[in-house]
């Protein structure tokens, strides 16, 4: 099954020599084996920041799905093997399959951190890449997502998810609260404290908006981390889900109205909403921007059963995009434009995540056979997925490659954790 | 294990019938040996090869090499490992888990027994295939066409290379 799904391409770059790997899609990709061991400790460093390092770095490169990131346990090398070239011993990383090594040093400053990485080639022994970065000692996380996403730009020349942020619900008892943090879940922040917050979406400004039920309606509320939540869209009706444009500037969400809902686009700030559905029984709820704001994605039971349609941002030329099965929900417009993934119901009420392309209505299954698998959200770059599964127990936050392979758990704590919404833009940090 | 159908009636009865001829190997059920000549391996520990006849096997990969010296010291290349951590080792590495397959260089004064508990990690480890790494017998005729001819012992059932 997951032969046929659309993958990814590592082409070495030809001829030109040093020219690192280019990413594009294709059906005969293979991972790049990438040999990782841990990070050299020099003066200053302790053991345990070192392995949170080591944790959030490898964690980055194995869920890339770029990288086939190589088994420790299988290393012949000297343990005290050198950071450089000539003291590397580079047959012995050749015997256990690597055809990349790279190598981390880490030490501390006073109050900073400073990771220097190492890239070599196998085969031919030469530094590909070298790149020192620093962060605060006690962020050394944040330290492995820059190292990583250094990497990460060296092989495909584009940005990687690992600086990225993502926000989420957490479920408690009756509770559903509002977090944001780092692309793996990790350093979470919770945005409010009890009672009903749900569906929260990220600003490309870093702000988030949800939906919450304070007054015992659905209303829409915006909020930047660290602060209080203000109010965007609470005008007596029961508004929902709401999406950013790709800019910021605009916003779209449901509103329902007595036995419909319709898609409204307003300013960011809420002000001159306007209504793009014009349905007087049927429910059009979920809208997701396209990458250059020109379209809208939706859920509609216009059809007698929710599909997921497609229209112009001012709501012209709607367009019936999903037929298969009789309940599709939650879309997810990729940021590279051509795929919208979507949560399915099938016949036998499990739910699954698929991709349709938008051109084609070609559908292509992501999961099976492993429990529920709901709300897909495209990283950044689109590379990635993450959605929430129950596959494990209560609910968990999953990433898996856009064609469904490499699917991981994000490496936070088992909770009831869903609806993710992975922002457009790396945080500012 | 016949799979005789009816009770005689007619006389015509379909039989049909699997012949296994059993495999002898011991602990070698698993392992098809095929023979590797030296010259084609720059790699690994320096080690006295024992001499056949056996043509060279035409190896387009580079694979793993795992060395027995004549000190029954264990290596994966040119790094000594623990016999007893030898069965993780192969199983976390990538190269030899690819295609499943290894190649062997033993020295010629090493025990059977010894080399046998190598390819038993080996076998362990999830490795199909182990060559042997031998050295051309002093005049021994060997041919290029990649393939080797029946062993001259017997021992071990040499099969076509697959490259």
């Amino acid at each position: 099954m997951k032969a046929f799904l659309l993958s990814l391409l590592l082409v070495p770059a030809l001829v030109l020599a040093q020219a690192p790997v280019i990413e594009i899609s294709g059906a005969n990709f293979r991972p790049l084996p990438l040999a990782a061991p841990a990070p050299v400790v020099q003066d200053g460093a302790d053991k345990k920041t070192a392995q949170t390092f080591d944790t959030a770095f490898t964690y980055d490169l194995a869920a890339s799905g770029i990288f086939q990131v190589l088994d420790r346990a299988g290393f012949t090398a000297d343990a005290k093997e050198g950071m450089t070239a000539g003291s590397i011993n580079f047959s012995r990383w050749a015997d256990v399959g690597a055809e990349s090594l790279v190598k981390v040093s880490l030490a501390q400053d006073g109050g900073a951190l400073r990771g220097e990485l190492r890239l070599f080639s196998v085969a031919t022994g030469h530094e590909d890449l070298k790149v020192a970065k620093d962060a605060p000692a006690n962020e050394p996380r944040q330290l492995a997502h820059a190292l990583a996403d250094a990497l990460y730009r060296h092989f495909t020349r584009e940005a990687s998810p690992f600086l990225s942020r993502i926000t989420y619900v957490r479920k408690a008892g009756a509770n559903r609260d509002v977090f944001v943090a780092d692309w793996d879940g990790m350093n979470a922040q919770a945005l409010t404290k009890g009672g009903t917050h749900i569906l929260p979406t990220l600003s490309p400004s870093g702000q988030v908006a949800f939906t919450s039920y304070r007054k015992n309606r659905p209303d829409i509320y915006v909020q930047t981390p660290g602060s209080e939540a203000k109010p965007l869209v609470t005008d007596g009706q029961m508004a929902t889900g709401v999406a950013y444009s790709p800019d910021g500037k605009r916003i779209a969400y449901a509103l329902a109205e007595g036995e419909s809902a319709q898609i409204y686009i307003a300013a960011a700030d809420g002000s001159g909403a306007k209504a793009i559905t014009d349905t007087p029984y049927g429910l059009n709820t979920s809208p997701t921007w396209s990458p250059d704001g020109k379209r809208i994605a939706f859920v509609s039971n216009r059809g007698g059963s929710p599909q997921v349609y497609v229209m112009g941002a001012d709501g012209s030329g709607v367009k019936r995009l999903t037929f298969q099965g009789n309940y599709n929900q939650t879309p997810d417009w990729s940021p590279r434009g051509d795929l919208i993934a979507f949560t399915a119901r099938d016949e036998r009420n499990a739910f699954d995540l698929f991709t349709v392309n938008v051109d084609t209505g070609k559908v292509t299954r992501l999961t099976q056979d492993q429990g529920n698998n709901e709300e897909p959200t495209f990283s950044p770059n689109g590379r990635l997925i993450m959605f929430s599964s129950n596959r494990i127990g209560g609910a968990h936050l999953f990433v898996m490659t856009s064609d469904g392979n490499n699917q991981l758990p994000l490496p936070m704590e088992k909770g009831n954790w869903l609806t993710p919404d992975w922002g457009s833009a790396p945080a500012a940090k | 294990m016949g799979m005789g159908g009816g009770k005689g009636g007619g006389g015509r009865t379909t039989m049909s019938e699997i012949n296994v001829t059993p495999m002898v190997d011991v602990m070698l059920v698993l392992l098809i040996i095929f023979m590797v000549t030296a010259p084609l391996i720059q790699q690994g520990v320096k080690v006295n090869l024992p001499e056949t006849k056996a043509a060279p096997v035409e190896a387009a990969e580079k694979k793993v090499v795992l060395s027995i010296d004549a000190g029954r010291k264990v290596y994966i290349g040119d790094a000594e490992v623990p016999l007893e951590e030898l069965e993780t080792k192969l199983a976390a590495n990538a190269k030899a888990q690819a295609d499943k397959e290894v190649y062997l260089h033993a020295d010629r004064d090493v025990p059977y027994g010894v080399v046998v508990e190598v390819m038993a990690a080996a076998q362990r480890a999830g490795i199909a295939n182990v060559g042997m790494i031998t050295e051309p017998a002093p005049g021994g005729k060997t041919s290029n066409s990649g393939k080797a001819p029946a062993a001259p012992s017997g021992k071990g059932k040499p099969k076509e290379a697959k490259r």
